[in-house]
């Protein structure tokens, strides 16, 4: 079944009639549910009540052309150099998502004025607190991660203890017992390094998880050539097993930093103006709630945008050794 | 081998033991008022998320009625004013340790609250009311009855309709819970209740409840909502502190009532609510 399904999509014929189907049912219910596009056809036709083969034929009509629209524009866009089908399509899909923003009717001056706040506080302290975390977080992962493996009984014991419980509990709730249960044993940690503290502690369980599968995806012969050549362990794990396993750790990371950027916005509990916080009270001081919101999501897009583009730079590095 | 596993035992029993000693609870007497009047800063949490009483300017400052009656508190403690701002659950949980000295937030000294805070002062009353889309029918609070009512998680409009809110303070007239609502949903903020309103009568929620001050502010603001019927109860709005400085407690009674008496409270509620709302015959 699923064979006949990727055969067929190997072949035009096939594959335009079928996704012209799947467009043209997809847009027609929902032009009946919520009625969107039929509604503005059927409002310039003429005044009286139209049949009801008549309303229904408005609605198909433009389901019908958009969704030859749709399959047009991706014959023409086929036929262009790769780059410029992906810049194309990209630019295509922006300006859906800028027409469905355009909806909400936004105050734009409101957006304007509130921008520096948003960028010059929120995205710097954002940033500021995801890239301190990742990093504090790296180093406890790869201690972890080396400790899980490691023969020691307590180190693994230790180890196993921090990924369990840092991976089972809530973030928030251990942003919780960071800020207002350390003071009890006097330990007064102000709210962004009380943050730092806790994104730092919680994602390095999940990133000792990643080191250790990357470190185990080292084929063992890699360690055994290189013991047997005379080179030390910590020689051997520095200069053949982590840069091997980085190419395996480096994307799973990033994608861990990604929705660490997000998390962060967790640590706003304590009274840390980042920029989820800010969209928030920005928005309520004059009851402009969406403005704010999709400045927000706006904003965290490029930045993980930007770092996708790190990431990939970082892949390319650690990726030498798979080139031909 | 088993002497030494004895041994270890015993060690790792010490351990835990050493590990679990030492919980200090609330503050000590005079810790509060001394940290303030020697470091001249008296600490304000805040949640800026209520204009009129609360929020944040396009510059990131706070501006507000709290927020002009903690200025006038901390000036007349010899202090100056910084603001944290919190998650309300954070303010309301107690246990604030150092982190601030004393909420200005229109808290609600309820029975549950004062076990873990004091409050000194009342600074003033704002009443509670009803409220639905513009386009609804309803005519009296009565027609809610069975019907699904949008609140704030873990405030006193929570508790009405639940019918466990008790306020225990001076000058409060009494309240009838009069609604029975079929559903209670409970967000993070009234004006998450307002949002889901808007969308409509009965589509999300059929009514909320919130502080008269909030909802006109809201309306105001161009959102399709109208008020139902009278204030349904006041609620007296106090200066809380973390439990157990009595000292500070009674520094704060003192600054607040004089506000109170030299007409300052009174002015400040004019400029943000355009009406004094420090006694309870304000309406």
């Amino acid at each position: 079944m699923l064979d006949l399904l990727f055969e067929g999509w190997e072949r035009p014929a096939i594959r335009r009639p079928f996704l012209f189907v799947l467009f043209f049912g997809l847009l027609f219910w929902l032009d009946l549910s919520a009625g969107l596009l039929g509604d503005g056809l059927l409002g310039i036709g003429p005044e009286e009540e139209p049949g009801p083969a008549l309303a229904l034929l408005a609605r198909a009509l433009p389901a019908a052309l958009i969704a030859g629209f749709l399959i047009l524009d991706f014959w023409l866009v086929s036929f262009l150099p790769l780059l410029w089908q992906i810049g194309v399509v990209w630019g295509q899909l922006l300006g859906g998502f800028v027409v469905f923003v355009y909806a909400f009717n936004l105050d734009i001056p409101y957006i304007v004025e509130r921008l520096p706040i948003m960028i010059g506080t929120g995205a710097v302290l954002t940033i500021g607190v995801s890239a301190a975390s990742i990093g504090f977080a790296c180093m406890i992962a790869l201690v972890g991660a080396l400790a899980r493996l490691s023969k020691s009984g307590p180190a693994y014991a230790i180890s196993t203890f921090y990924i369990s419980f840092f991976r089972g509990t809530p973030l928030l709730l251990q942003i919780f017992l960071i800020y207002l249960g350390l003071p009890q044993f006097g330990i007064n940690l102000e709210a962004v390094p009380a943050g730092i503290l806790a994104l730092s502690l919680c994602y390095g369980a999940y990133l000792a998880e990643i080191f250790r599968a990357g470190i185990q995806g080292v084929p063992p012969g890699q360690a055994e050539a290189s013991t047997s050549l005379g080179l030390s362990r910590s020689l051997t794990l520095r200069k053949v097993v982590l840069p091997q396993a980085m190419k395996l750790i480096v994307p799973p990371t990033g994608n861990q930093f990604i929705a660490m950027l997000k998390d962060s916005s967790l640590v706003s509990v304590m009274g840390v103006l980042e920029l989820m916080y800010l969209a928030r009270t920005q928005g309520r001081a004059g009851f402009r709630y969406f403005e704010m919101l999709i400045t927000a999501a706006v904003i965290y897009w490029i930045i993980s945008f930007c770092f996708e583009l790190i990431q990939a730079r970082i892949e390319k590095h650690y990726g030498k050794a798979d080139k031909r | 081998m088993t002497r030494k596993t004895l041994l270890t035992a015993a060690t790792l029993a010490t351990g835990f033991g050493v590990a679990g000693l030492g919980f200090a609870q609330g503050a000590l007497a005079g810790e509060v008022l001394d940290r303030v009047m020697e470091s001249k800063t008296l600490k304000v949490a805040t949640d800026p998320a209520y204009p009129p009483q609360s929020s944040q300017k396009p510059d990131g400052s706070f501006e507000g009625f709290d927020i002009d009656v903690a200025r006038e508190i901390a000036e007349r403690l010899g202090a100056e004013v910084e603001f944290v701002t919190p998650a309300w659950d954070v303010i309301t949980a107690g246990n604030w340790g150092t982190r601030w000295d004393v909420s200005v937030g229109s808290m609600t000294p309820t029975a549950q609250r004062a076990e873990v805070l004091d409050f000194p002062a009342v600074y003033y009353y704002t009443p509670a009311s009803f409220f639905v889309h513009e386009d609804a029918t309803y005519e009296s609070v009565e027609d809610l009855n069975g019907k699904t009512v949008g609140v704030c998680a873990a405030c006193t409009y929570e508790d009405y309709l639940r019918g466990n809110l008790t306020i225990d303070a001076e000058g409060v007239p009494p309240f009838e819970f009069l609604v029975d609502p079929g559903e209670i949903r409970t967000y993070d903020t009234d004006l998450n209740v307002m949002d889901d309103l808007r969308l409509g009568d009965g589509v999300r929620l059929d009514a909320g409840l919130s502080a008269l001050p909030t909802v006109k502010g809201a309306i105001d603001s161009g959102y399709p909502l109208k008020v139902l019927g009278d204030p349904v109860f006041f609620e007296p709005l106090a200066v809380a502190t973390d439990k157990g400085d009595a000292d500070f407690d009674a520094k704060i009674a003192n600054v607040v009532a004089e506000m109170h008496a030299d007409g300052t409270l009174g002015e400040l509620s004019e400029k943000w609510y355009g009406v004094d709302l420090t006694s309870t015959g304000a309406k």
